[in-house]
């Protein structure tokens, strides 16, 4: 150790320096209070002796000083002194000294005390680190916790919660919620749903949430069905989570015309269908395992379906609501969420959660609660922003040109589909893309089968003839040496109107175009015209049939 | 796959999944989902469908005079433009449509 010998007297200094040095410490020696700071400063000791009465500055003034200086660390000072009266002792201590020997100095009680002050020492700085340490750590959390509160809600934003068919309540018991509640529309314009209720709550129970969001959302996007969605979420979370972690899980979907529901439920509550006066039908018990815990071949996908009446609705809640606990723990338990079921009140949603919170009072809620009311109504779906609307003004003109050989016509690649690709990236037209690929693929088959292969549809007459014609397609475009197809794809804004101009030309032979027949209802071919009729203004033959235009327009 | 069918736990009803392009590619496979199958009614599930052309509606129409106008065939969970596609050629008129 560094030890700072203060005393005046020089042979009191050289004493005290050669009983320390002997035990292997080394010594700074000053020789007033002053020069003690100073010192102090420079040669940074681990532990001090200070003599009371000095010239200059004494002992009571230079130990203010250092402490002062010291702050929140902690240096031993021990005053030596020939004092023996309890004033003079008492105030050694109370202005800041850790402890006091009496002159003469004694050598054993010398080092019995500088030990126990270097150990006191020690474990204040083992403190100090310590206490570092952890609000490095805390702030690092706040911060990470700020980070990951951020990704989640950009992760979930793309949810539609706000949906005229349902209403919900979620209400989170830490700042992470261990429960995850998304609605989505599907393709086919009917709604899906899913609830699920992770393993604790919290942050550890959140993170599960954003790969299963992702999946759903993504399942939903591509209009999988309820059992698909429950067996992707469930690979989804297999993957992502511990062993001892998985997630109780409702899965809905509603047809677009609200008649039926489909449900997959794990580990879930019973979901509660209702009247349209919120009065119990049927409790639909859960009837798979939570996701997360059976492997994939062992997954049981079977999901329920409902059919429901106009006015039916469905409740899908977390266990959060049962087994709310009261301020004696009592819990609200399954006998008094149901009676809000019993046609006494015909806004259930509502009732429920007041009764809940006037049950809890002021107590801390325990578990994550989450609560959805689906409505069985034709799915309303508002199309939210307006991207995808054509702005005329702004719209600019542009031609589009793919000529195909017989070599680029052999190709598995679908001109169709990357033409239509294409058109779809221009601005405003991204949301015409699919009448776009059935005006484009009919056009472009017509013009390839009977055009350029001179296919006759008198084959698609009957069922076999049917399978033989498009034996025949492929047999013959093997086959083909020459041929062109020249497909030009025209934008042009007239007042305030959009006009895509699609022309194909075609090096086949024609056809009568005046003499073309309409199919009937029971012709299995021929329907590509009508098609294209409907869909565009105008549809137009020349040069001898071997060309085609058709007309579509875009209005704003 | 493309054509994906499934029977169900009551051996009724034979669901037939079409998912991406439902057109001339996969007509063979889509004839071996209904093929010589008797006293069952069909559902033909078009939630995975994004598109459909003429074809396709030709080898619907090749199903029903296969299984007979008393088949019972429904088509459901088609998305707008599908639906579009099967109003404008009046096949509500031969199929249940949902």
């Amino acid at each position: 150790m560094r030890i700072l010998v203060v005393d005046d007297t020089e042979a009191n200094r050289k004493l005290l320096a050669w009983m320390l040095e002997d035990d292997g410490h080394e010594v700074v020696e000053a020789i007033n209070g002053k020069e003690a700071v100073e010192l102090f400063k420079t040669s940074k000791p681990d532990l001090v002796l200070m003599d009371v009465m000095m010239p200059v500055m004494d002992g009571f003034e230079a130990t203010k000083a250092i402490k002062e200086y010291l702050g929140g660390t902690h240096v031993p000072i021990i005053f030596l002194t020939a004092l023996s009266d309890d004033a003079s002792l008492t105030k050694c201590l109370s202005i800041g000294g850790d402890d006091f020997l009496s002159k003469p100095i004694n050598e054993q009680v010398l080092q019995a005390k500088i030990k126990a002050h270097s150990r006191i020492k020690d474990l204040n700085e083992q403190l100090n680190r310590q206490n570092k340490e952890l609000t490095r750590l805390h702030q690092f959390t706040l911060r990470e916790h700020e980070i990951a509160q951020n990704v989640f809600e950009s992760a979930l934003a793309a949810s539609i919660l706000d949906s005229k068919n349902t209403r919900h309540y979620i209400s989170p018991a830490a700042t992470f919620n261990g429960d995850l509640l998304l609605v989505s529309i599907s393709p086919s314009g009917g709604l899906y749903a899913l609830m699920a209720d992770f393993t604790g709550h919290g942050l550890p129970a959140a993170i599960g949430a954003l790969p299963v969001s992702q999946a759903f959302l993504d399942a939903a996007q591509q209009g999988a069905s309820v059992s698909s969605i429950a067996r992707e979420l469930n690979r989804t979370l297999e993957k992502f989570l511990p062993d001892d972690m998985f997630a109780a899980a409702a899965i809905a979907e509603l047809n677009a015309e609200g008649t039926r529901l489909t449900l997959w439920l794990g580990g879930m509550p019973d979901a509660l269908h209702t009247d349209s006066q919120g009065k119990l039908k049927q409790q639909i018990p859960s009837n798979h395992m939570p996701l997360g815990i059976l492997e994939d071949d062992e997954f049981e996908r079977e999901a329920n379906i409902v059919e429901v009446s106009h006015g039916d609705r469905l409740y899908l809640y977390t266990d959060g609501i049962p087994e709310s606990l009261n301020a004696t723990g009592e819990m609200y338990g399954e006998a008094r969420m149901l009676s809000h079921f019993d046609g006494s009140s015909s806004d259930p949603l509502t009732s429920l959660i007041e009764s809940v919170n006037q049950f809890t009072g002021n107590k801390d809620q325990n578990d994550d609660i989450t609560l959805l009311e689906l409505s069985c109504k034709p799915v309303e779906t508002s199309v939210i922003g307006d991207a995808s609307v054509l702005n005329l003004e702004l719209a600019l003109p542009w031609t589009l040109r793919m000529q195909l050989g017989a070599e680029e016509l052999k190709k598995p690649t679908s001109p169709v589909a990357q033409l239509v690709d294409m058109i779809g990236s221009a601005p405003g037209i991204e949301s015409h893309k699919d009448y776009l690929h059935t005006i484009l693929a009919e056009l472009y088959s017509n013009a390839l089968e009977h055009g350029i292969l001179g296919l006759s549809s008198e084959l698609k007459k009957t069922e076999d003839g049917y399978l033989e014609y498009y034996q025949q397609r492929e047999e013959k475009l093997r086959q083909l040496e020459n041929g062109m197809l020249d497909i030009t794809v025209t934008f042009r804004v007239e007042g305030r109107k959009g006009f895509l101009s699609l022309q194909l030309d075609d090096s086949g032979c024609g056809f009568d175009a005046k003499h073309r027949n309409h199919s009937s209802d029971e012709d299995s071919f021929g329907r590509g015209i009508d098609l294209i009729e409907t869909l565009c203004d105008k549809v137009s033959y020349s040069e001898g049939g071997t060309r085609v235009e058709a007309e579509y327009t875009i209005q704003t | 796959m493309p054509v994906e069918s499934t029977l169900s736990s009551d051996g009724k009803t034979i669901t037939i999944g079409i998912s991406g392009r439902f057109d001339f590619e996969i007509v063979q496979e889509f004839r071996a989902a209904y093929g010589d199958k008797k006293d069952v009614s069909f559902i033909i599930d078009m939630r995975a469908t994004e598109h459909m052309d003429s074809s396709a509606l030709g080898m619907l129409l090749n199903m029903r005079k296969s299984l007979g106008d008393n088949a019972k065939i429904a088509i459901i969970n088609c998305r707008p433009q599908i639906k579009k596609i099967l109003t404008i050629s009046r096949f509500d008129k031969k199929f249940d449509i949902e």
